[in-house]
């Protein structure tokens, strides 16, 4: 009796294991953050409303890129959509983890995503940028803004900054003043992505970029690169010590703590600034595009976007679901459970701009409009890595900021076969 | 040829189908079969994949056929220079670590053997580190080391010294990565310590006292032998374990500052899923594997255990 019992139990286990994967009708890969979140409650909202089974898969930012990548490279067909980080988008694109959605706009009658998507947010979901075709739909439009504690500004002598040169001035009052306990700057100094997400804007500020116009050439070590790193060094003197090991917490925690006045950061986290259980300083913080240097400043676009993996058995419903998850009614859902939109038709509703924590909506649209997307590149992953490690030293002080620029230009030529 | 007058002419005859009596007969094979099977692919299998990964070039592209290189990977770590970065903080790291957890380990086995034998709650609050999940302790020690709200750096303030960035500080990180080490796996040695002070036999140590020997003698001339076997396995438990450092890395600096706290597990972890080079991943792999055989081999016969 107890071996028939044993042998129908590990036949059902074998059974049920095989299909455990096979309910769903699409499975979607998303990070366990606010996105993610944000995906997860849309899916419930569309199981009951199409009776279409969504399996909503989580995973830290990183393992996202990962399984998504196996997944691509094993042709597993396990996911169906992922909702990628834009740096992502060559990378899946190029290697052919990404299906063209161009074939499912034409068979739904439809040209192409309607043009109420702001243009910027449009742009990066195409492969190669702005030109190819469709790989992904905007969901959550995410672009740096400068937040800083206007009421500390202006004891410092500056009403609204404007240029770097302003942040420079009120910063370093700040910290002279604040008794090795408040600072007038903070950033992500931690190796790799963080520090590269918080210098790019700054690079861009004086016109420096990592490649020429028509990406044959290497261009970090500049003029232009020289002068962007010596505000990125200065504004390192007055952030708090330990700021080369910072990511996006611990400079959201000090700005939340009122132990740090300014900092570029993420829209996200305008939640957790103006939520009195979270923060000091609700109301307190206030929002601008990025500082200009010699050029006016530009954000870092960082979109979370929707797309089809090409080996998904799934692909129609999954573009049905990308289409519905991304329509003007469910972004503006999407924009009440925290994430930020990406249609001019949400940014500008009344019924939102009207309220308190939606108020950095018109600097958020200006700051999409004119931000950069980090340079598309299938081997950009890689690229941020060796520029990551450059930026770090010349942040720790073990090797000077030519060094850094210098170590750079060659890094990123050996990686990309450029000159 | 004898038959006991007991045994039975014919072979019982066993109740069930055709399906029920096989099962019966092969039922200790089919009761392992599972877990050979899974040993086969969780281990053999990937072992094998991973050699024959290490001589292609794999594209992340699954159209792209793989191309044979042969050595090519393991000749590109002789040029790596993040590779080299990675094996010397790899180095100082295991060598650091594992000499000051054995040097405490040892060192709290001896005052809690001889002196607080009794005291067990305090040897069971000792090994909590130990059975910690890593990424806990990582966390725990992110906290404490975070500069502006951390607990170490709020005591410096409070005695008036300067503050200092435990993690971010380019000639502090490694250091700070070794102290989170350390505390963690100092139980481990202790424990193992304390399990071969308590086997040593004690006629050698009355003869000695008889001698007239000091503690300092009886302890090198004695104790050092007798344990011999028991540091062996101790520390070779540990490097191999310091040699996959990764937890601790990942959480606390991700490799910084400035590359000072890159290991080869960090490494190859970023090889493999953040620039999807997998043959160049398995080529480290398979050093690190090398390597730690070699270690291994020579440790053994340094402390004369291989025979």
């Amino acid at each position: 009796m107890l071996r028939r019992l044993f042998f129908t139990l590990a036949i059902a286990t074998s059974v049920l294991a095989l299909n455990g994967a096979a309910w769903a009708d699409i499975t979607i890969l998303v990070p366990s953050s606010s996105e993610g979140d944000g995906l997860r409650a849309a899916a419930a909202d569309y199981s009951k409303l199409k009776g279409t089974k969504v399996e909503i898969v989580q995973a830290p930012y990183a393992n996202v890129f990962e399984q998504g990548a196996n997944a691509g490279a094993t042709k597993s067909g396990v996911f169906d959509i992922i909702l990628m980080d834009d740096p992502w988008i060559p990378f899946f694109a190029e290697n052919g983890h990404l299906e063209d959605m161009t074939a499912y706009f034409k068979s739904a009658g439809m040209e192409g995503p309607d043009s109420d998507f702001l243009s910027k947010s449009l742009a990066i979901c195409r492969n190669p940028y702005n030109t190819g075709p469709y790989v992904c739909l905007p969901y959550v439009g995410n672009a740096q803004m400068f937040f800083y504690d206007a009421t500390k500004f202006k004891e410092a002598g500056v009403d609204a900054p404007k240029t770097w040169d302003d942040v420079l001035k009120a910063g370093k009052a700040l910290t002279d003043s604040g008794g090795g306990r408040y600072f007038g700057y903070v950033f992500r100094g931690g190796q790799g992505n963080p520090v590269v997400a918080d210098f790019m804007p700054i690079f861009w500020s004086y016109g420096a970029d990592l490649f020429n116009a028509d990406r044959t050439k290497v261009t970090i070590d500049t003029p232009e690169g020289a002068a962007a790193m010596k505000t990125f060094i200065a504004l390192r003197d007055i952030s708090p010590k330990g700021v080369e090991s910072y990511n996006a917490n611990e400079v959201g925690t000090a700005l939340a703590a009122g132990a740090a006045a300014s900092s570029i950061n993420w829209p996200n986290w305008v939640a957790t600034f103006e939520d009195p259980s979270q923060s000091k300083m609700v109301g307190k913080i206030s929002y601008s595009t990025i500082p200009a240097g010699t050029k006016p400043g530009s954000s870092e676009i960082g979109h979370w976007t929707m797309g089809i993996m090409a080996a998904s058995k799934n692909k129609q419903e999954a573009f049905d679901f990308t289409v519905w998850a991304t329509s003007a009614e469910q972004i503006k859902i999407s924009a009440t459970r925290g994430n930020p939109p990406v249609r001019t038709s949400v940014f500008t509703d009344p019924e939102l701009t009207s309220q308190e924590k939606f108020r950095h909506y018109p600097v958020l649209m200006e700051a999409i409009q004119a931000s950069t997307p980090r340079p598309r590149h299938p081997k950009w992953p890689e690229i941020e890595n060796a520029f990551g490690i450059e930026l770090s030293k010349a942040v720790a002080g073990t090797i000077t900021p030519e060094e850094a620029l210098k170590n750079s230009q060659t890094a990123v030529e050996q990686i990309t076969g450029l000159k | 040829m004898f038959t006991s007058a007991n045994a039975p002419l014919t072979a019982p005859v066993r109740p069930g189908g055709t399906l029920e009596r096989w099962a019966e007969r092969h039922l200790r094979i089919l009761m392992l079969a599972p877990t050979m099977l899974i040993l086969l692919g969780l281990t053999i299998f990937p072992s094998i994949y991973m050699f024959y990964a290490a001589v292609h070039k794999i594209s992340p592209n699954p159209d792209v056929p793989w191309d044979f290189v042969g050595p090519g990977n393991f000749l590109r770590l002789l040029s790596d220079q993040q590779f080299h970065v990675a094996l010397l903080n790899t180095s100082v790291f295991t060598v650091s670590a594992v000499t000051a957890e054995f040097l405490l380990g040892l060192g709290l086995a001896l005052l809690l053997d001889k002196y607080v034998r009794r005291l067990t709650f305090l040897k069971t609050v000792l090994m909590i580190p130990m059975m910690l999940p890593p990424i806990a302790v990582a966390i725990t020690w992110k906290i404490i080391y975070e500069p502006q709200f951390g607990v170490l750096n709020e005591i410096m303030f409070r005695l008036g010294l300067p503050a200092q960035a435990w993690a971010g500080d380019a000639s502090l990180a490694m250091f700070s990565i070794i102290v989170a080490d350390v505390w963690q796996w100092t139980p481990f040695m202790f424990l193992l310590m304390l399990a071969g002070l308590a086997s040593l036999p004690v006629e050698p140590y009355e003869a000695a006292e008889l001698d007239g020997a000091s503690s300092w003698r009886q302890f090198w001339d004695l104790t050092v032998p007798f344990l011999k076997p028991v540091i062996a396995i101790a520390l070779l438990l540990r490097v191999m374990d310091a040699l996959r450092l990764f937890d601790l890395v990942f959480i606390l600096t991700g490799g910084g500052p400035a590359d000072r706290t890159k290991v080869l597990s960090l490494y190859i972890y970023q090889v493999a899923y953040r620039f999807a080079d997998i043959g160049y991943a398995a080529a480290i792999s398979l050093f690190v594997l090398f390597v730690t055989i070699v270690l291994s081999t020579w440790f053994m016969k340094r402390m004369r255990l291989a025979e």
